[in-house]
């Protein structure tokens, strides 16, 4: 097990010493962070109505609940998108080869190289929050982090399942990621990202309670705006991790399977 | 029909028993939908039986196609095989394959496989931590093996900015850090230039071969390579085990002058000899 995690931290070094070769992509992002929290703060301003405050939770403004949706999705996508953006670059860097007979294994090489997008979403994430608390009056002194945490871990264990089913896929048809077109196409209209569900038809309000990332979102929003505790969000943490213990050891088992698969039809590095 | 070994008192070191490789057509389309399920019906290697035993090198000679780099392949535990099996110190590659990945240093012959904002030495030290190796035992191989490679003036650049020539010799660096016991090499002098081929060559036959404890298995269209590096020659075509002698036992039993005489007549292709007329 302590090999295993030196395995992965080996990965998260690699990806960290890569990315500090590219220095202005830093700089910029943070600039960038800058304009979207400014962007969601005058589109706040914008369009706040009494109608709309009505639509909202209790006591909450259109920026401080846009905003926590728009983190929350952030990690959504890189728990789908991490694991098979880094198989493909493996694959397209001619990488995959020389990891795949060292003496490391293919999951392992996965969640490894997954740890360094999660960091780098993290960090973004706070630069984000750092802008809007700092010159948009963002409500950040209500936040219980250590719910925040609690909910941003079970979001990533619950859909970083769906991202090793994408991995499994990309090995299998080389293009695509359909669990992270599903997920987030599903759930940006049905997940209550930028809008409460409940302003939905009925037929889609129906779709969004089937959806998990909609107990997940106002999870995060109950953390993060509420400052609500563990206890408190007992009920969409378990639900979450639900979620990942049957989707996480089936996915392992997909790709697991895709694996050999490409090994017998020798596709295993086609791009 | 296997070619054994004669009186080894040693285990083998590779052992293949019927190989076979079949691979699914290509499809393309909607069709790439069904690549993943589609029957094998393209065969690769057709049971290929062979031993090669510890601190042999063995050369695998054939046309392009012949199913050399296949085999590398299957023994590096890239591939599974379609029928027969194939065992690497002991080790079957389809069943054991991280038992297997602990004895091979395996050079693709691709100029690519490293990360190029990375320098060489950072290459070769996040593959040698890969293979779990101390980080002292690989700076010093680094540095011994760098030195010897011609390579200590390039191990701090970006891979990015480094030479085809010089990425293989890098590749062929990381294929020796962990001091396997057997390596597979396909290609190893492809992209080299004539005085670094011949270095990397020399290398092997004193350095490593002479030790008598590392096996070579390596795919090379060099005839001078393969007289100087190998103790036996398989000839493969169209995935078929041809023949598996010396070099010199090949000659003589085929009358030929040459080794790339008896390739052409064990194969029967047509070789053209120097002022001859090539056919339209």
């Amino acid at each position: 097990m302590r090999q295993i995690l030196r395995d992965i931290l080996l990965f998260f070094e690699r990806d960290l010493r890569i990315a500090s070769t590219y220095r202005s992509p830093f700089i910029l992002e943070a600039v960038e962070a800058l304009f979207g929290a400014a962007m969601f703060y005058y589109v706040a301003r914008f369009v706040d109505s009494p109608a709309l405050r009505d639509a909202l939770p209790q006591g909450k403004t259109y920026f401080a609940y846009s905003l926590a949706g728009f983190v929350f999705f952030d990690y959504l996508n890189a728990a789908l998108d991490t694991f098979d953006r880094s198989l493909q670059e493996a694959r397209d860097a001619g990488t995959l080869e020389p990891l795949l007979v060292t003496q490391v294994s293919l999951p392992v090489i996965l969640i490894g190289s997954a740890f360094y997008p999660f960091a780098a979403t993290t960090l973004r994430i706070a630069v984000y929050l750092g802008w809007a608390a700092l010159l948009f009056d963002f409500p950040l002194h209500a936040a219980n982090w250590l719910a925040v945490f609690a909910v941003l871990l079970a979001t990533l264990l619950a859909f970083s399942g769906l991202g090793v089913l994408s991995a499994a896929y990309l090995l299998l048809f080389k293009r695509g990621n359909p669990a992270k077109w599903f997920i987030l196409g599903v759930s940006s209209v049905a997940g209550g990202m930028l809008f409460p569900v409940t302003i939905l038809p009925p037929w889609l309000q129906v779709v969004a309670h089937l959806n998990p990332v909609t107990y997940a979102m106002d999870a995060m929003r109950g953390a993060l705006l509420d400052g609500a505790g563990i206890l408190t969000l007992g009920h969409p943490l378990l639900l979450l991790l639900a979620f990942a213990a049957v989707l996480l050891p089936s996915s392992v088992v997909i790709f697991s399977w895709s694996l050999r698969r490409t090994k017998v039809t020798g596709t295993l590095t086609h791009r | 029909m296997r070619h054994a070994i004669n009186s080894g008192v040693s285990d083998p070191a590779i052992i293949l028993d019927s190989l076979e490789k079949w691979f699914p057509p290509a499809l393309s389309g909607w069709r790439t939908y069904i690549q993943p399920f589609a029957a094998p019906t393209s065969p690769a290697l057709r049971g290929i039986s062979l031993e090669v035993k510890q601190g042999e090198a063995v050369a695998l000679l054939g046309a392009n196609g012949a199913g050399k780099t296949t085999l590398l392949r299957i023994l590096a535990t890239l591939l599974l095989p379609t029928r027969g099996t194939a065992s690497l110190a002991g080790h079957d590659t389809a069943r054991e394959s991280a038992a297997v990945r602990r004895q091979i240093g395996y050079h693709a012959g691709s100029d690519l496989g490293f990360y190029a904002r990375l320098t060489g030495r950072q290459n070769l030290t996040f593959f040698g931590r890969l293979n779990h190796l101390s980080d002292d035992f690989t700076a010093s191989r680094i540095e011994t093996l760098g030195e010897r490679f011609g390579l200590s003036r390039v191990l701090d650049r970006q891979a990015r900015a480094l030479s085809s020539g010089t990425i293989q010799r890098l590749s062929l660096l990381r294929a020796l850090l962990h001091q396997p016991k057997v390596l597979l090499l396909d290609e190893p002098t492809r992209s080299l230039d004539a005085i670094a081929a011949a270095d990397f060559r020399h290398f092997l036959k004193t350095e490593v071969l002479a030790r008598k404890d590392t096996s070579l298995l390596f795919a090379s269209h060099t005839m001078q390579e393969i007289e100087l590096l190998a103790d036996r020659v398989a000839i493969l075509d169209d995935g078929k085990l041809l023949a598996f002698d010396t070099p010199t036992a090949l000659r003589a039993k085929t009358l030929s002058s040459s080794l790339e005489e008896a390739f052409a007549r064990l194969t029967g292709r047509r070789l053209y000899s120097a002022g001859e007329s090539t056919p339209e």
